[in-house]
């Protein structure tokens, strides 16, 4: 149940079955994202892999000497470039595998291409989806719905999506979805009639409690996608945008020129996957660690190299002198950054209020939001959210201060655009839309945690909300989630509570929520909880999703759906 | 514990050898010590010192986690970073995990590959035998209709009516746009639409043919004679069958130089040029590249066992030799430079070329060069130094006085137990203590103690005569002559086993002395407790038991160490036990010990060997090293008397260990032997490789190999038919097209050289052209 290792084990395996010599790696868009996931350069230099191509780029020469290991999504325009490549083969050998089921007759027109018979392999292998975390993967798709049903290529798309992850992971699983949403009841058809047309592949040896999916729908929590996040890779996320691994640092006043864009992957980055769930002051703590220790080789790398004693061991600790001061450079310009943004925006105001509007039931925090409204440093952005939040929460209090909100944005000269999108939030995950009563049900826990934390002293009043799924997880982890709201697909059922799920949230997960169910991943024995979504969100995102989602139809069609850039 | 002292920063986190000041790397005695060090020599740089200090603490606690599998809870360390839990999963609170699900379809695509491969290979073969054909005559001395009919003899043109428009381009033929024929398909096409096969080139498609038919002996060669005779014999052949279509007289001007053909035949002959000219074609970078990735891979092979050597002997350990480990350097580090020149020599490849290299290619080296930089980086920076040889010699130095501290502390402690054994054993043995040790008595117990540590030979004799078990020794071989003298054989047996148990016992405590130096006191005294009392015990119940056996063994194994003592152990036997001490035997004893000790100057270094030093090559090795040796004699008697020593496998172990050390020296010997060759062998190899990679860079002759020997079958099948069929005109075209084809697979075959294949095909091809003939005979 380890989704990055899944994939990187696809694709360890298909270099290492094209044997020693050169290697050219021909990827189409998505799986290059895939294997960007999972690989670095370096390691798969190191695999012999010299060239990463895209099988649609024209400008490849023919290199005899080079075996081609082609990883490629079955889609039509791919089949078609790879049959004519093998009409006119530019690598010795060709290693084909496919990252999803792909159709007999494609497999005959690709064979009747192969004249020169170059093809020595041709697979499906399953690594359809990004890993981002060894239990979160997302597919990358932006505006999944039309109103609230399934934009049909993209139903395709996260069908195969879905499938590839139980496939990657061997698992066939009982299927129960949200009631409330006719997109979450489609997927969760869908993915059944590919497990029962692909019967043969799912056959997999049956464990005493069935794996379970559970398909979830983006607009029953519209409120954790709106706040301000406070851990490491949610923050990061939320300000500086990861984009499979990546961020932008070119924004960043005075960047050097090798931090433009950095690579934040828990694999090879030790610091990282050390903090990755940590919040934002532990990971100030943890960066002046990191920075004296390195400051402590430093010196000693440069004045005591006197003697040759010193000399030896400064070359014996070298490689790793090396790779420190280049994850030390990159986190503290992260780090930096970040904590610029939180000042610049005042965010841990603005964070203080929205947690209060998600986790209180207090409408007295109405004057709050308005306060804000009027401070300069807060931005558009800011502003929008917290009326957003306020709306949301607050949406048939009998005193909603909300048009007067609405005037306050257009004084401050909110963009028409954004103020809009107050009311598309409310409309895509307002309490007409929501099956489980999402404001008292978190107001219960909320409660009673406050009370607890009352109990307790300090606790960060940044981070006390807690997502919608948190909930829904507990209650499923201890066999107590309503068949009523969450009914099964079919006739089987679980009598038993579940060990392993995959939760897949069509429209899109969070950070956030990654980061709840790496909390219950490890505080509840047996349970292996998996995360998807058709992507990940941070608010930017989720208002473009949304927008994509209730504007109308027309507005949409020229706005680029798939969110992978590389 | 080999590795156990702490190089400055590769901390294996083992601490406890020495407290060694990080700055210079002083050893100190204690904790306090080298605080004190601190203070006087670096006060300056308290601050680094101190963050050294911690860093080793650190180091030892990371360590200690790592062993018990802790969680990395104590977030002040997060600053050393190690990741023991990744990017959200433990990786050990979940299962390991399988690879995914994966389908293949490889069967499928190959069946489906393979019926279009064969009609492939059939198609672009008989056009290279057509080709051959019409290349084969004069073309520029014969006239236009000769060259005409021998065209159209090769294959059979389509007639101008049935083509009223070209089939490429849809233009309608008239008198302005003609028809003109294909001459390896004989289909019609319009003068727009065709190609041209320039001679050189044809010649060039149809060599191959050419040599792989006229391999001496190929059985082809006579039975084929379109394909396999030589061109005047097919000219002569071609000639009747041009005086057979002369009749048709040709407007069409002469072509000399070229042969017309279709864009469809030309695009496959161009397709096979191309695989002909890669098969043959091997760039320089795959020969460099190959060579660089055999260097690293030496390098993986050897640097680990480098790392292994060095570690050791900067440990000051004496298991190896510094100058095969600096032989082993140097070899780690030529590889090294090796790869640096290869991968800087595919870097620059093709630079002052005039057509530039393609940028991909460039990318190419580029990336190679990268990674062959990194592959240097990280392993040739993590190849520790070897001390040189000064400092060797003040490591081993260091090393023996740590080995000697903890032999003083273990005398300490044996002492004890020493003085209540001696004095038990006093009391028991009849014989009295006149404790001066024969000066004979000494040479070998020397070399025995040097063992360890040769060198120190002279120095450590006093020293190493306090050894609580080489006092025993001492003691018992007193007691033995002693006995001797009283003439009580039986007990003379016994004091000789406890003797050899205590001899073996000291070797073992010196070879585990260098292993296992920690910790050792206490098992120590624990066996030598145990040893006592077992041998008290012993001594006890088989004083009576082992009597009258002794009677009867005892001289053999006398008999067989030392020639001269024969006579007078046999008096012993006829003597009774009666405790008289006899002067006339007095020198018998002796004798039997100056016997080893003279053989001992010869045996002694490989003895030495087996005690646990390695350092010293033998000086004389040979066939004496096992016969001469008097303690291997003289202990296997007595140790098949007694199944229960416990030290017979120890002994055998001992063996072992002597022939080991010999084989540690051999290898590397060889090795550098091997060092010397590999130069050649590097471009040796690159020969096979060649075979090789032209093999699997043509799969289109690998996998085409299948197909002829395949489809052989359906042809011998249609062949009788065709036999049996009735004989009309449609049967002779089929059978033609049929010598055709088997031609072609013959012709195939030849060039993969299937011998085997080729005269079952060209016995295909004569039977089909008998049955021709019999058919032309009928008509």
């Amino acid at each position: 149940m380890n989704v990055t290792l899944a994939v990187k084990q696809y694709v360890t395996r298909m270099i290492e079955d094209s044997g020693p010599g050169m290697k050219v790696l021909l990827m189409d868009k998505d799986t290059t994202s895939i294997v960007s996931m999972v690989y670095t350069q370096s390691e798969i230099l190191q695999k012999e892999v010299y060239l990463l191509e895209r099988i649609d780029s024209q400008n490849r020469d023919n290199m005899k000497h080079l075996k081609a290991i082609c990883y490629l999504r079955p889609t039509k325009e791919n089949v078609e470039s790879l049959i004519q490549e093998l009409r006119r083969p530019k690598y010795s050998v060709y290693f084909i595998y496919f990252s999803n089921v792909i159709s007999k007759s494609e497999i005959k027109a690709l064979a009747e291409a192969d004249e020169q018979e170059v093809v020595a392999e041709i697979q499906e292998f399953y690594g359809d989806f990004i890993a981002v975390n060894p239990h979160l993967f997302s597919l990358n798709l932006q505006g999944v719905a039309r109103g609230r049903s399934w934009d049909p290529t993209m139903l395709s798309r996260s069908t195969q999506g879905l499938t590839s992850v139980l496939l990657a992971l061997k698992k066939c699983p009982v299927i129960r979805y949200q009631l409330s949403s006719d997109m979450a009841k489609r997927l969760a058809e869908s993915v059944k009639l590919i497990i029962t047309k692909e019967y043969e592949l799912f056959d997999f040896r049956k464990t005493e409690v069935p794996p379970l999916l559970l398909i979830l729908d983006r607009s029953d929590d519209a409120i954790t996608p709106l706040l301000n996040q406070w851990t490491y890779q949610a923050m990061v996320h939320e300000l500086l945008g990861l984009n499979n691994n990546r961020i932008d640092l070119s924004r960043v006043p005075g960047i050097s020129k090798d931090l433009r864009e950095v690579v934040l992957s828990a694999d090879n980055d030790d610091f990282y996957a050390n903090n990755l769930y940590l919040n934002f002051g532990e990971i100030g703590t943890n960066i002046k660690n990191l920075m004296e220790d390195f400051q402590k080789k430093k010196p000693k790398g440069q004045q005591r190299l006197e003697s040759i004693s010193d000399m030896k061991a400064f070359v014996d600790s070298y490689p790793q002198f090396k790779k420190m001061s280049g994850a030390v450079s990159k986190h503290v310009t992260v780090v930096g950054e970040l904590s610029r943004l939180v000042a610049e925006r005042q965010l841990m105001e603005v964070s203080e209020v929205e947690q209060e509007l998600a986790c209180q039931n207090d409408h007295s925090s109405a004057q709050q939001v308005r306060r804000l409204l009027r401070l300069p440093g807060v931005c558009e952005l800011d502003a929008v959210r917290l009326v957003m939040l306020y709306a949301l929460r607050y949406e048939r209090h009998s005193n909603s201060v909300l048009p007067a909100m609405m005037e306050e944005l257009a004084k401050r000269g909110v963009s028409e655009k954004y103020r809009k999108m107050v009311h598309s939030v409310v409309e895509y995950g307002g309490k007409r839309v929501r099956g489980s009563d999402l404001v008292t049900a978190t107001d219960a826990v909320a409660i009673t945690k406050q009370f607890l934390k009352g109990l307790k002293g300090v606790e960060n009043v940044y981070t006390q909300h807690q997502p919608l799924l948190q909930d829904t997880l507990d209650q499923l982890v201890k066999g107590k989630l309503r068949d009523a709201l969450f009914p099964y697909l079919g006739a089987s059922s679980l009598r038993d509570r579940p060990q392993d799920v995959l939760v897949f949230v069509v429209g899109g997960a969070t950070y956030e929520e990654a980061l709840c169910v790496y909390n219950l991943n490890r505080s509840v024995p047996g349970v292996r909880i998996v995360l998807g979504g058709t992507a990940v969100h941070s608010t930017k995102s989720f208002l473009e999703e949304v927008t994509m989602t209730t504007g109308n139809i027309s507005d949409r069609a020229g706005e680029g759906r798939n969110l992978s850039r590389r | 514990m080999a590795s156990s002292y702490p190089p400055p920063f590769e901390g294996t986190g083992e601490v406890k050898e020495g407290f060694i000041c990080p700055l210079c790397h002083k050893d100190l005695q204690s904790f306090y010590q080298l605080q004190d060090h601190y203070e006087e020599e670096h006060s300056g740089d308290d601050r680094h010192v101190r963050g050294q200090l911690k860093s080793l603490v650190q180091k030892a606690k990371k360590a200690k986690d790592k062993l018990l599998k802790r969680d990395g809870d104590d977030r002040a360390d997060t600053g050393s970073y190690e990741s023991f839990y990744y990017g959200g999963v433990d990786p050990y609170m979940w299962e390991p995990q399988e690879l995914g699900a994966t389908r293949n379809h490889q069967d499928y695509f190959k069946k489906h590959r393979a019926a279009r491969i064969d009609h492939y290979v059939i198609e672009v073969n008989k056009l290279l035998i057509r080709l051959e054909k019409l290349t084969s005559f004069d073309r520029t001395n014969s006239d236009v209709a000769k060259i005409r009919a021998i065209e159209k003899s090769v294959v059979p043109w389509v007639s101008d009516s049935d083509v009223p428009f070209c089939p490429d381009c849809g233009n309608k033929f008239n008198i302005r746009n003609r028809r003109h024929h294909c001459r390896l398909c004989g289909s019609i096409m319009c003068r727009k639409c065709m190609d041209f096969v320039p001679l050189p080139l044809a010649y060039k498609l149809t060599s191959g043919t050419r040599e792989s038919l006229c391999i001496p002996g190929s059985p082809g060669q006579s039975q084929a004679p379109p394909s396999g005779a030589g061109a005047s014999g097919m000219g002569s052949r071609r000639g009747s069958l041009t005086s057979l279509s002369s009749v048709t007289s040709m407007l069409e001007e002469k072509d000399d130089e070229k042969i017309r053909c279709c864009h469809h035949c030309m695009d496959t002959l161009l397709k096979r040029q191309l695989k002909l000219e890669e098969r043959d074609h091997m760039p320089d970078i795959v020969k460099l590249y190959e060579r660089l990735r055999m260097c690293m891979d030496k390098v993986d092979e050897k640097a680990p066992e480098y790392i292994k050597v060095a570690e050791s002997l900067n440990a000051g350990e004496t298991t190896y030799n510094l100058d095969t480990a600096g032989g082993l350097r140097l070899e780690v580090t030529k590889y090294y430079e090796l790869i640096d020149a290869l991968s800087k020599r595919i870097l620059t490849l093709g630079m002052k070329d005039d057509p530039a290299p393609t940028p991909k290619s460039l990318h190419l080296q580029k990336m190679i060069r990268y990674t062959a930089t990194l592959f240097v980086q990280e392993k040739l920076l993590g190849l520790m130094s070897l001390p040189t040889k000064d400092k060797y010699e003040a490591l081993k130095e260091k090393r023996k006085q740590e080995q000697e501290k903890k032999l003083q502390q273990e005398r300490l402690a044996a002492q004890e137990s020493m003085r209540k054994r001696q004095e038990s054993e006093k009391n028991r043995s009849v014989a009295t203590t006149n404790g001066v040790v024969p000066p004979a008595l000494k040479p070998p117990r020397m070399t025995k103690a040097g063992g360890w540590l040769p060198s120190a030979d002279s120095k450590k004799t006093h020293s190493e005569l306090k050894d609580p078990l080489l006092q025993q020794i001492d003691n018992i071989q007193s007691f033995l002559r002693q006995a001797r003298e009283a003439q009580r054989t039986d007990e003379v047996a016994m004091l000789e086993e406890n003797l050899r148990q205590l001899q073996d016992e000291y070797d073992q405590q010196q070879t585990s002395l260098a292993i296992a130096l920690s910790q050792k006191l206490a098992q120590e005294e624990n066996l030598q407790q145990g040893e006592i009392q077992r041998l008290e015990a012993r001594e006890r119940s088989e004083w009576e038991q082992r009597a009258p056996a002794a009677d009867s063994r005892q001289p053999s194994s006398i008999w067989e160490c030392s020639l001269d003592l024969g006579e007078p152990v046999a008096g012993y036997v006829e003597e009774d036990k009666t405790g008289e001490v006899t002067p006339k035997f007095e020198r018998s004893p002796l004798s039997l010990r100056a016997f080893p000790a003279l053989a001992g100057q010869e045996e002694s270094p490989p003895r030495l060997r087996s005690l646990g030093g390695h350092v010293t090559p033998p000086s004389s090795e040979g066939p004496n090293s096992s016969s001469l040796n008097p303690f291997e004699e003289e202990d296997s008697t007595p140790t098949e008397e007694d199944p229960s020593n416990p030290f017979f496998e120890d002994i055998q172990e001992e063996h072992k260990e002597v022939s080991n050390g010999k084989k540690e020296y051999n290898p590397f010997d060889d090795e550098e032997d091997n060092g010397g060759q590999e130069e050649p062998a590097v471009t040796s190899l690159g020969n096979p490789f060649e075979e090789e990679s032209s093999e699997t860079s043509n799969p289109f002759t690998e996998a085409s190999g299948d197909s002829p020997g395949v489809s052989t079958n359906p042809f011998e099948g249609d062949e009788d038919a065709g036999a049996l069929a009735d004989i009309d005109m449609i049967e002779e075209e089929l059978l033609l097209q049929q010598i055709d084809n088997i031609r072609a697979y013959i012709f195939d075959a030849k060039i993969n050289g299937r011998l085997d294949e080729v005269e079952l095909l060209s016995a295909n091809l004569r039977e089909l052209q008998h049955t021709l003939q019999e058919q032309k005979k009928t008509h």
